[in-house]
């Protein structure tokens, strides 16, 4: 019940809004809290009934050959505790700077919410492709909302190549249906490894791309720096940190899933994207002078070292890849919500005009040192600590081109981060002294202390090992095939 | 050239997939258990309504989701109009003939929706086919009539009551224990297949969802009129500018 | 005779990806779209067909085809045309900024 509700209610939400401000707009004041909050809970809850044993919710009562099923497991619990993370800050953000007025931007938030909940928790092919195109509108929608001409013609962009990405994903579960006519992937799972090897090709391929340009891997991530960029800073946030995460977590599970067994060469080509996602992006963000493409460029790379993971096939290497994508949420929300406000405090994005920032607002740039350089990978900070498990991760799988161009990559990204940090210390002209309001200290605190905890943990705690259960656990696909189909 | 040729490539290789394939002489896998068990199980007559509403509602709902999300930011992307200006409509003949059409229209389009359980249709057809009857007196009247008959406020809060009265229904299921979106299995009466009433919940989740799509293509090409009437007016008062010059 | 279906759809598909690729008007973009999920599309319902078959409703004389490809297709055409719905907002948008649409020379007010 909980699984369904963690869709269900912020969909509600975003029904009910409309009707909120058209005929009572004080309700939208008071109500507008509790949903951010109701949605949050829920979501994190759901996380929770995931740990352990695997969690299902069967609609319409009927099992999961024949219906739709919801199913929590380690893997969609941790990028279930991310989303909730991400969406509750930029709510969060946005409710601070914006209050209560622009009602239209609460509903798509809310729509975009309950798909990505709705993508992290499904065990249906197709239900999944549903989800996945309502959150990808909410999201070229989120992208043009300033209605400035950059954010319009960014999200006419990314609309073009995201739409392209969906249909490769929707082919690529047409000739699954036509193979085994079923949809569950539990079903599919089960009856991929006697599928002829041509069609198999198709489908990996169709997917692989399909899910690259929704992530924005490298020969396709050309939408992301206009779109990350142009974008109002809660949606950056939310963007940078959330939503590819979510095209990350579908083609692990895909892989994972229907490819395990029957095309171990998946693997490879995804590390391959990765390695090439990870040296385009950092070679493309030492060249930027504006700092939101710099940290656009900088997700791009971070996608390549989530993907080389990915790519590593075996428990630590998948534990790694989600170790890093909970910090990366961690680290660019935060590094976005704090550059963003200074772009905005300052009316310019561009980094030469930014000299000596740090004597006028101490807060904010000392939140950024701290998320930057847990970002390059400054020990002990949980960016030290998950870069290190996948160099051990591709080290132990003898791939040491991966482990080189994860260490080549971090030299890079430590260059152009130190070049931000130096212009932001060196003295220089400026306005009067001034601290950001609260709240947003507060949220930009909060991720810094965060990273700061998570890189200390594995030294006290078992977190590791967590991690690395959760991997193990989605490599079986043995187990999630009886868990569903034997209900 | 090249271009081409790498499409060209793409699809033979596609090609070779699909080749790959065998077709199966009969149907496998959960079709048939839907071809055979529909009638008792939910009543309906129609079998792919039943897919679409009982046994894969959760789908429905989210394709509901992805109009209503596209209503609202294409109303977002257009909502700084500075002023409404009206076009003029087509002329009196056409007026007449689609003043005698407009109740037939509506007539077949709730035939469409309400018998979505025993005929093909159902409420995504049902649904354009109301937007259908607001577009062609957005053409044929002027946008300014439309918008006087049906206010943009009734169709926003008919969208939203339609994807409500939608959770509503799922969550009767919810309530009485047999997951969301339960059909009969939450009491819902059943009745006799090829009766008009019979199958349950489908004919109401039917109505919702024509409500919600009926109401939400209505607005998006309300909203795309208003814009380009607003483009027209100002090159036709730069033409007439010119002409006084 | 279904191979013949399935080559057309695959056809269909191809034509779509390259009128999004090569054509430099943004409306030719948009009808790309919509030509490449018609291509998909007509793939998954190919796939439902059996010989002989009569359309799934219940007083039926025969062998009924596969409903579930039927289901698909409706909820995959509204997403579609949800999409270039959405498109095409944005190319008016495009529009009425730049009085073109064409992609060349877009760029060429950009720089």
């Amino acid at each position: 019940m909980i699984l369904t509700l963690a869709v269900i209610f912020p969909l509600s939400s975003a029904f009910v809004i409309p009707l909120l401000h058209l005929y009572g707009s004080r309700g939208l004041r008071l109500f507008l809290p509790i949903m951010g909050l109701g949605a949050f809970v829920l979501t994190l809850a759901a996380a929770a009934s995931g740990f352990g044993d695997y969690a299902l919710a069967f609609f319409g009562g009927w099992p999961a050959r024949l219906g739709v099923v919801f199913v929590a497991d380690g893997l969609s619990s941790v990028f279930l505790a991310l989303a909730a993370f991400g969406c509750g800050a930029s709510f969060l953000y946005f409710y601070e700077q914006m209050g209560t007025g622009p009602w239209r931007f609460y509903v798509i938030f809310f729509l975009l919410q309950a798909s990505m909940n709705g993508v992290l928790l499904t065990g249906d092919l197709f239900n999944m492709f549903v989800f996945y195109e309502i959150f990808s509108l909410a999201a070229y929608l989120l992208v043009s909302y300033s209605l400035t001409w950059q954010a319009v013609e960014a999200g006419l962009k990314y609309l073009v190549m995201g739409t392209v990405g969906a249909f490769f994903i929707l082919l690529g579960a047409a000739y699954a249906f036509i193979a085994t006519k079923t949809l569950n992937m539990a079903a599919l799972a089960a009856s991929f490894p006697q599928m002829p090897k041509a069609t198999l090709i198709v489908i990996a391929a169709c997917m692989v791309v399909g899910f690259s340009l929704k992530a924005g891997a490298f020969p396709f991530h050309f939408w992301l720096p206009d779109a990350h960029s142009s974008a109002i800073t809660a949606v950056s946030a939310l963007l940078s940190g959330v939503v590819v995460k979510v095209s990350i977590y579908s083609l692990i599970r895909v892989s994972l899933l229907f490819f395990g067994d029957a095309l171990p060469s998946v693997f490879d080509v995804i590390t391959v994207l990765g390695v090439l996602s990870l040296l385009g992006g950092h070679l493309m963000a030492s060249r930027q002078q504006d700092i939101k493409r710099l940290l656009a460029y900088s997700t791009v790379a971070q996608i390549g070292y989530i993907m080389i993971g990915v790519g590593m096939g075996t428990a630590t290497g998948i534990a790694a890849a989600v170790f890093h994508s909970f910090n990366h949420m961690l680290m660019k929300s935060g590094l976005f919500i704090t550059a963003g406000r200074l772009a905005e405090e300052i009316k310019t994005r561009n980094i030469q005009d930014m000299k000596g920032l740090y004597y006028h607002r101490r807060g904010m740039v000392l939140a950024f040192t701290v998320l930057a350089a847990a970002i390059v990978g400054v020990p002990p900070l949980n960016g030290f600590m998950s870069k290190w498990y996948l160099v051990v991760a591709s080290v132990e799988k003898r791939s040491f081109l991966a482990a080189l161009a994860l260490v080549f990559g971090t030299v890079i990204s430590a260059s152009y981060y130190i070049r931000v940090l130096s212009v932001f210390y060196t003295p220089g002209e400026g306005s009067s002294e001034h601290e950001s309001r609260r709240p947003v200290l507060a949220i930009a605190a909060l991720f810094s202390a965060c990273c700061v905890v998570l890189g200390l943990l594995p030294f006290f705690t078992p977190i590791w090992e967590l991690f690395v259960e959760v991997g193990s656990k989605a490599l079986n696909t043995k187990d999630y095939i009886a868990a569903v189909l034997l209900k | 050239m090249g271009l081409l040729l790498l499409c060209l490539g793409i699809g033979w290789w596609l090609w070779k997939g699909v080749a790959a394939m065998e077709d199966p002489e009969f149907i496998i896998g959960p079709a048939a258990y839907y071809i055979i068990n529909t009638a008792e199980e939910t009543g309906a007559a129609n079998i792919v309504a039943a897919i679409l509403f009982d046994y894969r509602g959760i789908d429905t709902l989210g394709e509901a989701s992805v109009i209503y999300t596209t209503v609202c930011g294409v109303a977002m992307l257009f909502s700084k109009s500075k002023y409404k200006r009206s076009s003029a409509g087509l002329s009196f003949i056409a007026r007449r003939g689609v003043s005698f059409l407009v109740p037939f229209l509506l007539l077949y389009g709730s035939a469409i929706i309400l018998m979505g359980h025993m005929t093909p249709g159902g409420g995504f057809q049902g649904g354009a086919v109301f937007a259908t009857v607001t577009i062609l007196l957005c053409i044929v009247f002027g946008s300014s009539f439309e918008m006087s008959r049906i206010k943009p406020k009734t169709k926003e809060t008919i969208e939203s009551l339609g994807g409500l009265f939608f959770v509503f229904l799922g969550g009767v299921g919810l309530l009485a224990g047999a997951g969301f979106l339960a059909n009969t299995a939450a009491g819902f009466p059943r009745g006799q297949v090829g009766n008009f009433l019979s199958a349950g919940a489908i004919p109401l989740l039917n109505i919702a969802v024509g409500m919600k799509v009926g109401a939400g293509l209505s607005t998006i090409f309300y909203s795309m009129v208003r814009v380009l009437e607003l483009e027209f007016g100002e090159q036709m008062s730069e033409v007439e500018g010119n002409d006084k010059n | 005779m279904i191979k013949i279906s399935y080559a057309t759809a695959i056809f269909v598909f191809c034509i779509g990806l390259y009128t999004i690729l090569s054509k430099r008007n943004l409306f030719k973009t948009v009808i790309g779209l919509t030509i490449m999920e018609s291509g998909a599309l007509m793939l998954i319902v190919t796939a439902g067909y059996v010989h002989g078959g009569v359309p799934p409703l219940i007083p039926m004389e025969g062998q009924a085809v596969n409903p579930l490809p039927h289901a698909f297709t409706l909820t995959a055409i509204v997403i579609g045309a949800s999409d270039v719905a959405l498109a095409l907002a944005l190319v008016i948008k495009v529009h009425r900024r730049y009085k073109t649409v064409d992609l060349d020379k877009i760029r060429g007010l950009k720089e």
